[in-house]
Formats: C-alpha cells, sequence, structure tokens
C-alpha cells in the first residue's frame, strides 16, 4: 500500500461497495437477522422438553462451527480442513483450564477462544505460501497432530479416555441443571448471535471484500494493494475465535471432552453443513446446521440406514444445487416471484 | 543386526502397502484434479468382496482377481455419479471433497448393514512363517513386500508404454488438447479412478489377509495415502512410491526408537516441515504430469 492515497483511488474505493451486485442493503438484512433470531428466542416456549432444548443447543454450537467455516472456506477460498481442530482446542483448553487451572468458567470460555485464535495463527504460518489442495493437507495434518498430541500427553489430558466432570458455566445462583436447559439454551443462542453478527459485519466490511477478492483474483487483489499473508492470517484467526468458545461451551454443556470432536465423522458432518447450506453466505451455513440436526434427529428410528439416507441427500442437493440450500431457496424464490410478477 | 532387520522388514511391509493406496489418489489427482476421498473405502469394500468370494467357496487365487475387477467397476460407478457430473464447476475440489465423503459414508454404512460389525478375516496368499535375521514373519508379508513392487512397476509400464497409459497421462497434462486431438476424455477419467480402486481394493485384500477387517478399516490407510502423497508430491506416480516406502521406513524407525505413541505426531511434525521447505513434495519435479 502507498501512503499517496490519491482522491481518485478514494472515489473508486467509496463507490464500489454499494454498487456491487447482489448484495442485500444492510437494513433488510438487519430487519431479517433480528426476526429470524428472536423466532429462535421463543423456540422453547414451543418445545417444552428438555430434549428437544437439548437438539437446538447442538443445533446451535453447530451452527457456529460451520458458519465460522464458512468464512475460511467459502469467504476466503482456503481450505482449512483444520477447522474442527480449532473446535477440538476450544473444548481442551476449557476442560483443562477450568479443571487444572481452576479458571473461572467464563473466563475460561472466552481464554478458549483467545487459544483457539492463536492456533489458527500457527496453523497460517505453514499455509501462506501453499494453494488449495496443498492446503486441504497441512491443515489435515495440523487436526491430526493435534490429536495425538492430546493421546500421547494421556497424564493431563485423559488420552483416548477423554476427560469427566468438568465444570459447567454458571449464572449467578441460577440452577442450570434443573431448568430444562433453558439456560444453556439461551448462553447458547447468545452465541450464535454474536458470532453471527460478527461474522455478517465482518464480510460486509473492506477486510471481507479484500479477502474475497484474493480468492477470486489473487493477482489482481494484490496488485491493488491487498496482503495476501494480512488477509490470510485474519480470516483464520477471525474464523477461530468464535469456532473456539463453541468448543468451551461444548465442553461446558457436556461437561466431558473427548478426542472424538477430532475425528472424521464430526469433521464431515459440519462441513456438509457449510456444503448443504451453500458457501460465502454465513446463513446458509447456519440453516444446513438446523436442518442436518433435526433431520437426523427425525430419522432416528431409521438406525443403520440414517447414515446412509444423509448421505444420498447430501449428494443429491450437491448434484441438483451446487450452491447448496441457500442456492435452492433462492431459485424457488425466483421462480415464485416469477409467477407473481407476470401472472398467466 | 535384529533392530535393522525389523526396521527394514517393517519399513518395506508398511511402505508397500502405503505405496499401493497413494498411486491411486495421485492418479485420480493427476487425471481429474480432485481428491478422492472414498478412497478408503474402496479399500474396505475390496477386501469385504474378497472374503465374501471366498465364503461362497471360491478359491482365493479365483477370488482375489474377480474382486480386483469388481473394485475397478466400482471406482467406475462412482466417478460417474459423483465426481463427472461435477466437472467444469468452479468449486469442484470442494464439491468432490464432500461427494465422495458423503459416498464413503454410504458404502461405509452399506458395509455395515450387510456384513455387520463382527471382525473378518481373508486367508493370507501364503500360509505359515519364516524367520529372517532374527526376525519372525508371516509368508503372507513377504509375498506382500514382493508382489507390490512388480504390480508398481507393470503400473508404470502400463503409462508410459501403452496408447492408452499415455492418453491418460496426456490428460493429466493438458485437458484441452487432450479433447483437441480426440481422446475419449471422459472415459479416461472413469478409467483413472476404476484403476484406483481396484489398487485400493487389492491393499485391501493384502490388508485383509494379516489383520482383522472391520467397515472402518479404510480410514487410517487413507490418511497415511494422504500424508505420503503430500509428501511425494502430488503430481507424479514414481514421488509417492518413493515416498511410501520411506515413511514406511521412518514409522518403522520412530516406532523403535520412540514408541508406537509417537510416531503418528512425529510424522505430522515432518509433514508440516516438508511442506513448509518444499510444497511440491520432495521427489516432485516442478511440472504437473504423471510418471
Amino acid at each position: 500500500m502507498t501512503d499517496t492515497t490519491s482522491p481518485i483511488t478514494l472515489s473508486h474505493a467509496e463507490a464500489a461497495a454499494p454498487i456491487a451486485p447482489g448484495r442485500t442493503p444492510w437494513k433488510h438484512e438487519a430487519i431479517g437477522f433480528v426476526l429470524g433470531f428472536a423466532l429462535l428466542a421463543l423456540l422453547p416456549l414451543i418445545f417444552g422438553d428438555t430434549y428437544a432444548r437439548h437438539i437446538l443447543i447442538m443445533a446451535f454450537i453447530y451452527a457456529i462451527v460451520a458458519s465460522n467455516w464458512d468464512l475460511s472456506l467459502g469467504y476466503g477460498g482456503v481450505f482449512n480442513f483444520g477447522h474442527l481442530a480449532l473446535f477440538g482446542i476450544g473444548v481442551y483448553a476449557y476442560s483443562l483450564l477450568t479443571k487444572l487451572a481452576a479458571f473461572d468458567p467464563w473466563v475460561a470460555l472466552f481464554a478458549s477462544g483467545v487459544i483457539a485464535t492463536l492456533a489458527a495463527i500457527l496453523v497460517t504460518i505453514p499455509i501462506l505460501r501453499l494453494k488449495g489442495i496443498y492446503i486441504i493437507l497441512v491443515t489435515f495434518g495440523f487436526a491430526q497432530l493435534v490429536m495425538q498430541v492430546i493421546i500421547s500427553q494421556s497424564a493431563i489430558t485423559g488420552g483416548t479416555q477423554g476427560l469427566v466432570r468438568i465444570p459447567g458455566l454458571y449464572v449467578f445462583d441460577h440452577n442450570m441443571v434443573r431448568d430444562g436447559k433453558s439456560a444453556y439454551f439461551y448462553i447458547a443462542l447468545a452465541l450464535l448471535v454474536a458470532s453471527t453478527l460478527f461474522l455478517r459485519v465482518f464480510v460486509r466490511s473492506r477486510a471481507g471484500a479484500s479477502i474475497v477478492a484474493l480468492r477470486d483474483n489473487e493477482e489482481y487483489a494484490i496488485s491493488r494493494g491487498v496482503s495476501i499473508v494480512r488477509q490470510r492470517m485474519l480470516t483464520l484467526a477471525a474464523s477461530a475465535f468464535f469456532t473456539g468458545i463453541a468448543g468451551a461451551f461444548y465442553a461446558a454443556y457436556q461437561r466431558n471432552a473427548s478426542i472424538d470432536v477430532f475425528g472424521m465423522s464430526l469433521a464431515t458432518i459440519i462441513l456438509s453443513m457449510v456444503l448443504l447450506g451453500g458457501t460465502s453466505t454465513i446463513y446458509g451455513a447456519i440453516i444446513a446446521s438446523f436442518v442436518l440436526t433435526i433431520f437426523a434427529e427425525w430419522m432416528a428410528d431409521f438406525g443403520a440406514w440414517r447414515p446412509m439416507i444423509t448421505a444420498v441427500l447430501i449428494i443429491g442437493v450437491m448434484l441438483a444445487y451446487p450452491s447448496g440450500l441457500v442456492g435452492m431457496i433462492k431459485a424457488s424464490w425466483g421462480a415464485v416471484a416469477g409467477r407473481i410478477k407476470r401472472p398467466g | 543386526m535384529s533392530a535393522l532387520a525389523e526396521i527394514l522388514f517393517g519399513g518395506l511391509f508398511q511402505g508397500s502397502l502405503y505405496a499401493m493406496m497413494a498411486v491411486g489418489l495421485a492418479l485420480v489427482w493427476t487425471t481429474i484434479g480432485v481428491f478422492n476421498f472414498s478412497h478408503g473405502v474402496f479399500m474396505m469394500l475390496g477386501a469385504y468382496i474378497a472374503w465374501q468370494l471366498v465364503e461362497l467357496g471360491l478359491p482365493a487365487a479365483v477370488a482375489f482377481p474377480i474382486a480386483v475387477v469388481v473394485m475397478a467397476g466400482v471406482g467406475w460407478i462412482l466417478q460417474a455419479s459423483v465426481v463427472r457430473p461435477l466437472i467444469g464447476r468452479p468449486n469442484i475440489v470442494l464439491v468432490v471433497v464432500i461427494t465422495t465423503l458423503a459416498a464413503g459414508s454410504l458404502i461405509e454404512n452399506g458395509a455395515l448393514t450387510i456384513w455387520g460389525p463382527r471382525s473378518k478375516q481373508i486367508p493370507a496368499l501364503i500360509a505359515g512363517n519364516t524367520t529372517i535375521g532374527g526376525v519372525g514373519v508371516s509368508l503372507h508379508q513377504i509375498a506382500i513386500i514382493v508382489i507390490t513392487p512388480l504390480i508398481l512397476a507393470a503400473l508404470w509400464m502400463f503409462l508410459n508404454r501403452t496408447r492408452l497409459g499415455l492418453a491418460l497421462r496426456a490428460v493429466a497434462q493438458n485437458e484441452d488438447a487432450s479433447h483437441l486431438v480426440g481422446l475419449n476424455v471422459t472415459a479416461l477419467y472413469g478409467l483413472a479412478f476404476a484403476i484406483a480402486a481396484s489398487l485400493a481394493g487389492l491393499a485391501g485384500i493384502f490388508m485383509g489377509g494379516y489383520r482383522f477387517m472391520s467397515p472402518v478399516m479404510g480410514s487410517d490407510p487413507l490418511l497415511k495415502a494422504l500424508i505420503v502423497v503430500v509428501f511425494g508430491g502430488i503430481s507424479s506416480i514414481s514421488g509417492p512410491i518413493f515416498a511410501a516406502y520411506l515413511i514406511g521406513f521412518f514409522e518403522a524407525a520412530c516406532s523403535y526408537y520412540f514408541g508406537l505413541y509417537w510416531t503418528p505426531a512425529l510424522l505430522f511434525g515432518v509433514l508440516i516441515l516438508t511442506l513448509m521447505v518444499r510444497p511440491e513434495g520432495i521427489f516432485a519435479s516442478r511440472s504437473r504430469g504423471l510418471a
């Protein structure tokens, strides 16, 4: 970046943002945002039983992890396959901080987000020079490395046995156990709101535009003064904070930690949420998290057939609508709108 | 002496299995430019089909080749159903990751439903044990060490000396030009997948002969094959083969000196360092192409 910012480039930059095609005006988005989350906040009134709330809490956690992954994967175009490791780092950071270092759970929750962010910055260093498939492999390797370190340090981390009796969160003197999980429900929802707000503001900002520019035309973006090193670190660090917090919340909620969070099956589920929802939307990943989590519950009776049906559906949606559920919604909305505009 | 023999033998044996897996991954990557995450499931399915055929009363010498041929068909079908329709899409690499993962999950759970979770074992290629240099080894493992280089050499001959193999390499190097000279690119894509799947299936048969099989048996070898491919350079066939043996020896030496727990961590550490210094892999030339 040169320090001679001429008036011409300034006006270009200012003019470019509002006229970018396909952008929803922020007021529209804000209304939808508030309405959508207000609706979610009212859900416990409809679903009284604890189990339904548990499902929704899990959906919120998955939604946070998936939508943050969409930031690096969708917007940034960085094939970060170590995203679930950041979640796992959050889980273990919280567990160890509260159990061994006797941190206050809320402080530990926040600290887990910071630790996950630092880990993301660390993993960015080897991938700065890499592209595409190599990034997948290094980040995948990073995830495995984290898992192996946790397994090998079983004296502290419990190894393959995992950790149990992790301190949960608290809200003053409120009894977190006997309220039908409603306290955890609202904490999870608050985290999802904070995370989504952060992600949407980020992707609509100049920094967000610059990481998309790097994804779409790297040479041009660099020639216009976008630093690939700085933006790539920013992208991964930004996607890590709430992912780490989600991991910490998951540990606090489940009261245990196990290395299953590093496994392929969870990574596959979350990745299908990101891709099924439609990349580079944030909302798509959140919608897909709800759809897949509730769908999985709904099909609990199918037993062994459940993962197979899910797999077939994922393939079907990906083949028919490569832009995911959001693309599907947009296409059907377009068809409906077309009918209304031109009746007959 | 015994330590050296143990490392040498362990390295050769593991390296052979890794090479069989990694070559298929590299073949698919070079020709189509996608990573096939159902490769580990191919391995599992090959082993289960072979087991089923043996169970039906076929002798191993008949059952194993049939299983390998069936796997070629499975590879072709998978390519036609979840990879080919996506070719030409801008985000193909990412979408294929999820479709092959989903297809892998479908096959894995299908195998679990059909064959159940109970562990199974295929008859060994050659039954019996022997002692070489103070290390007790099974003849089955020796057979694998001998057969694998022969198969890999045959693959190399195919890719370098036959018209079809050269056509495959041509697609890998320049797809547009291959279209122009009249190669059937779609069929060659299918062929790459078919070869990869049958090699993975054969690796599965090898593995099922000395270790108990389960529907998830392919996930760890897939991971190792990924490491091998990165390590050796993704854009060649010979690179991953050398890397497979190198990693086999590395693993054998590590688990001998540092113990089994630290081996994967060391391996991944070395992998990340390699990619930082030489992102294209240690055996790779800088151009993209086969062999």
